[in-house]
Parts: structure tokens; sequence; C-alpha cells
């Protein structure tokens, strides 16, 4: 019973009073940045990266993990109750859940998807406590060209699967990369593209890149495009479900859990297709009355279902952070570089040099769920404020946290012109539909991979027969291909997802 | 299949292809600096550097194809009637970052982000057609600014210990 042993050791570091602190004020930021349009986990974890500076790790990791997955519980409270296509994640939810709330069952809805998230991230907690381990047991025996390869997958799915243009994704993509090669270069320790300036010698930092691309480039589209996009809110009814509610809604959970966390394992990225998956197999197994209600009066599955999903997801997504250190998505890239400005660095050593960070990151995960549910089921209505804060006020206000972000985490006002700059470049990447995960993804990725690479081509004297001559990395090249040729197979034969 | 393309959407769709090639080509230009120094490994500090240049150059290259041959391709459908841009909005916001980039470290943390603040929900104010004219917009958003950016302060300097630049030394203003 280790595993055991070790989850009561976390519950002891995460039951104190200053770690649950952290851990509801994570939740409550959380489900906050979820709920307001403009503003997302990745962003605010990014804006609040200073505070690692004097906070200590554990109680750091934990508040950062609640704003990670908080966002998911609040997120679905916006795409319910406002008629406008909020994140990608929760824009499934948005297609049955408006539909509910035009006709009076917003309180159903919410009640589900606070629920389903519930049930979601506590069962994918228990995945993450019982195979997190065990990962990470088998991951020490991986080598350099495994790593490699396995970051090698990251970077395709991340910029090539997800988004509508595989050469805008990997554009993204080599952007990060090129962002990622600033500053010494870790093996050798020569200096690339600093220009000779001693601040560059530490490389971009992280906040900037992504407070910039994300908060400041949000507002600029916003003052922009968005000025007479009107948005319409939908009416609040009763958060209560029935009993016909729960015989529908019980079901729809468990199978978005099953399909949701598999895919949070592998370094697949994003949550689109699973919550997608998840819609399509609910509106598959409907029957009578209530397929009837998908897309006219809004069924109930179709919330709960990709809910439980997007949860499961997300949840299911610490194990490969923590166990490969591999991020598959903007928020997870920024929860790494957290770590990494600790100076620990997330992989399969974790579980022993920093064991007590990570069982009490997990057993946190147990209790912010139970938080989430209190703060988002009888108190939903407090969250339903915030829908009704001013666009002007809510995308000035994100300007001066974007401000403490980018000037607390090295004093230089310099870096605010930095951050206008890259704001105005995420404008133009929004603009032209570029994805904006594979710049951060690549950037604090792409120096571990290139160690990663070239440790491995030393082991192979030089060559690059090393990933062929070894089974693992061999299987992950051929996956990788895979990922790359199949979806371009299925396109050409008509097959359409759906 | 994107005739509907406009030429001020094409020139700006090359724009941002050469932008990409440029990019790439700088990067080229820095790889040359980069000793080699590969070692056992046959590849150096130089190697990645010149795989994201080439990378950047190839892709930049095939967007300048498809901004020529019709447009980016994959674009999400943009409605007939979209909004036009508003710049004069942008321009306010604008203005609200780059003067508290410029001003921090002189006037204080607190008095630079309700500036930025007031001059950025300005601009937004005004991308959405309200009516400003009066100097109660201004007195509400300076109050606000200052609401917002007081307690933000004081929450990093004196909670977190957080260094942020005040008027004065005391960590308060």
């Amino acid at each position: 019973m280790d595993i055991w042993n070790s989850l009561l050791q976390g519950f002891a570091t995460a039951g104190t009073p200053i770690n649950l602190m952290w851990a509801f004020i994570g939740c409550a930021l959380g489900t906050a940045v979820g709920v307001l349009p403009g503003i997302g986990p990745a962003t605010a974890v990014a804006m609040l990266l200073p505070i690692t500076a004097k906070v200590d790790a554990t109680a750091s990791m934990i508040f950062f993990a609640g704003i990670y997955y908080g966002a998911m519980y609040g997120g679905s409270t916006t795409s319910i109750l406002l008629n406008t296509p909020g994140e990608t994640a929760t824009m499934v939810t948005a297609m049955e859940g408006n539909k509910m709330a035009k006709n009076g069952r917003a309180g159903a809805a919410l009640a589900t998807s606070a629920i389903g998230s519930f049930v979601a991230g506590t069962i994918a907690t228990v995945l993450v406590t019982l195979f997190a381990p065990f990962v990470a047991d088998q991951a020490v025996k991986l080598g350099p060209p495994e790593y490699f390869m396995l970051m090698l997958l990251a970077f395709t799915t991340v910029s090539a699967v997800l988004g509508q243009s595989t050469v805008r994704g990997l554009t993204a993509l080599f952007v990060g990369l090129a962002a990622g090669l600033v500053g010494m270069d870790q093996i050798t320790g020569q200096a690339r593209y600093t220009g000779g300036v001693p601040e560059l010698l530490d490389g971009v930092e992280i906040v900037l890149v992504a407070v910039g691309l994300f908060a400041v480039a949000e507002a600029l589209h916003a003052v922009l495009f968005e000025g007479k996009v009107a948005e319409s809110e939908n009416k609040m009814s009763r958060v209560t479900m029935s009993a016909r509610d729960w015989k529908r809604s019980i079901p729809a959970w468990l199978r978005g859990t099953a399909i949701g966390a598999p895919f949070g394992c592998i370094p697949a990225g994003g949550t689109e297709i699973p919550t997608f998956l998840s819609y399509a197999a609910e509106k598959k197994l409907a029957k009578g009355e209530n397929l009837a209600e998908f897309g006219t009066k809004g069924a109930i599955e179709g919330v709960a279902g990709p809910e439980a999903a997007n949860n499961a997801t997300v949840t299911a997504a610490l194990i490969p952070l923590l166990t490969l250190g591999i991020p598959v998505s903007n928020t997870t890239a920024i929860l790494l570089g957290a770590f990494q400005n600790y100076g620990i660095q997330p992989g399969p050593q974790l579980f022993t040099t920093s064991a007590s960070l990570v069982w009490a990151l997990i057993a946190s995960l147990y209790i912010g769920n139970v938080m989430l549910l209190i703060l988002n089921l009888p108190l939903v209505g407090l969250w339903v404020k915030l829908l009704k804060v001013p666009k002007p006020q809510l995308y000035a206000g994100i300007l001066i946290f974007a401000t403490v972000g980018a000037y607390g985490m090295r004093q230089s006002a310099f870096d605010l012109f930095l951050l206008y700059g890259i704001g105005v470049l995420g404008l133009v990447m929004r603009r032209f539909n570029f994805p904006t995960a594979p710049v951060v993804v690549g950037m604090i990725l792409g120096p571990l991979a290139e160690a990663q690479l070239r440790n491995a081509m030393s082991i192979g004297e030089g060559s690059a027969m090393v990933f062929l001559q070894r089974p693992v990395s061999l299987a992950l090249l051929v996956i990788v291909v895979a990922v790359l040729v199949l979806p371009r197979l299925m396109k050409k034969r008509g097959v359409v997802l759906s | 299949m994107k005739s509907n393309l406009t030429s001020a959407d094409r020139s700006f769709q090359t724009c941002v292809a050469a932008g990409v090639v440029a990019v790439g080509l700088a990067m080229a230009a820095g790889a040359f600096t980069i000793p080699s120094a590969a070692g056992y490994a046959g590849v150096g500090p130089n190697f990645l550097p010149w795989v994201v240049s080439i990378a950047l150059v190839v892709c930049g290259g095939f967007m300048l194809y498809e901004a020529q041959t019709g447009g980016f391709r994959d674009m999400e459908a943009q409605d007939a009637d979209a909004p036009r841009p508003y710049w004069g909005g942008f321009v306010w916001m604008s203005a609200g970052l780059l003067l508290n980039a410029a001003l921090i470290t002189t006037i204080g943390f607190i008095f630079s982000c309700a500036l930025c603040f007031v001059l950025a929900a300005r601009g937004l104010r005004l991308a959405g057609g309200q009516e400003v004219s009066g100097s109660r917009a201004w007195a509400a958003d300076t109050v606000t600014g200052l609401l917002i950016a007081a307690p933000v302060f004081w929450m990093f300097t004196k909670f977190l210990a957080i260094n942020l630049p005040g008027i004065t030394s005391t960590g308060w203003l």
C-alpha cells in the first residue's frame, strides 16, 4: 500500500490551513477566469507566475492547479448562459446547453455540468493517483531517444492535428521554438540569439509571451473587432435536476469520463476531440424523446457527457505532465514553466525527488474538486453576476493584471514594451487563424527536446539511426508519422468526423 | 474557392507570409554566428537554429504561394457583414499600454496602470458605440482604474513581497 501511504502523506501536506487556503483561492480564481470571457486559465496562471519567486513550491503548485481545473468548471457557466461561443473546450457544451437555457432549463444544465465535472474530475484524479506512479516507474526506463520521440509526438499533435491548417500550426510551432532558442544553450553554454543583451541569456520570459499572446492580444482584438457584437444572456432558473435528469445524466457522465480520460493520458493535446466524441456518442445512443431534444429543446446528455469528458481530459493530462514532463496544452505548458521556476523538472524522477510536492498536489485535486462542487452548485449565482461586468472595464482591468505579470517577473519596463509587441503579434496570429498553443508549447518544450535530441545523438555516436534501432523509439516514430498522414488520407476518402 | 478574397486581404496575407520568411532568414543569419561544437553528438548548438530557420522559410514560402493563389486555406469562415476594424479604439488602447510602459517607473504602478485603464476603457467604450462625451465616463473610469490598481499593488507588494514600482518606496503608493 505504498500509494495509499504516500497519498495520506499528501493529504497531510495539502490539508494544512495555509495550503487549503491556496487551494481555495486557486479554485475560486479558476472559476472566475473560467466564467469571464477574455481571460482563461493559461493567462491567469501566466500572470501569476511572478509569485513563484516568493511562495513555496507546494503551495503555488496547488494554487496553479486549482486555477487550471477550476477554469473548466467556470467555463461551462459562460457557455450555457451566454449566447456567444466561448473557448474551444466549452463549445460543445454550448450547443445543447444554450438550447436548454433558452427553454428555461439553465439551472438543470448548470447542475449537470457542475456535478458531471465533479464526478469526472474525481474519477480522473483516482486514475492519476493509481497510474501516475506506475507510469513514472516505467518512464525511468526511457532514454533520450524515446523522450525526444515523445516530445516530437507532442509537437506534432499540438501543431498539425489541432487547428485548421497544418502549415499555420507548424509556423506557430517554429516561432515558439525560435523564441525558445534565445538564451544560453543548455549543453554547451553557448549564447544564442542574445544580441549581446545580458538579460536575454536567461531566455525570453514565458510570462511575457503567454500574457502577450493571450491577454493583450485578446484585448486588442476586442477593441478592434468586437465593439458592436451584441451579447444576450439567458435567464437563470433554479439549479436543480429532476429524477429524469439524473437518470439521463449519470450514464453520460461516466461515458464522458471514459472517453476523456484516455485522451488526457496520451500526449495528443486538447479537449476538442474528446468533448466532440462524447457529444457524438451521446447523440448516437439517445433514443425517442431524448433524441428529439438534441438541437431543439436541448438534451441534458449533450451537456453532461462533454462536460465530464472535458474535465476528465484536463485532469488526466496531469499524468504526462508530471511523469514525463510533457505538456500538451497552453495551460499545462505554463504549469511546466512554473515547475521550472523552482528548478524542478517534471519527469519520472519527480515522484522520488519531490515526492511530498507531487502527492500534496494530487491530494489537493481531491480537495479542490469538492471545493469546486460547492463553489459551482450552491454559489453559482455569484459567478453569474460576473457575466454582468461590462466589456470596457473587463478588458481594461485585464490589462492591469497583465502589467503585474509582465513587470513583476523581472522588474523591467522594457518588458512592457515587449509585451505590447507580442500582443500585436498575437492579434495578427488571431486574425489569420494561427493557433497559439504551438507557440507556447514549442517555446517551453523546445529547449528540453533539443537537449534530448543531442543526448540521443551522442548515444548513437552521431548517427540518427539510434532512433530506429530502439523498439520504443521506433514505435513512437511510427505513431508520429501516422498522426501526420492518417487524417489526410481520411480527408481524401471523404470520411467526415461526425 | 476563395474568390471573394479582397485585394486588401490578399496583400495582408502576403505581408504575414513574407514576415515569416523574413524571421526565418533572420534566424539563419544568426545561426551562421553559432559555432557547431558538435562533439560526440554530431549535432551541436547550431543544429536546431538551422532547422528552425529552414522550416520557417519553407512555411512562409508555402503561405506566400497560398496567398497568391486564392488566399490562405482552411480559414474560419468570415461573415460577409463582419464589422470593419475600429482603428480608433486600437489607437486608444495602444496609447494606454505604451504610456504605461513608458511611465511606470516614474509615476509608479498605481497611477500608470490607472492611466492605462482609462485609455483602454475609452477605446473599448468608443468601439462599442457608447456616448462618452461628458466628463462622467472619464471620472468613472479613473476611479475604477484606481480601485483596481491600488489593491492589486498592495496585494503584490505587501502580501507577496513582489517589487512593483511606486512613487514612494513605502510600498503603499
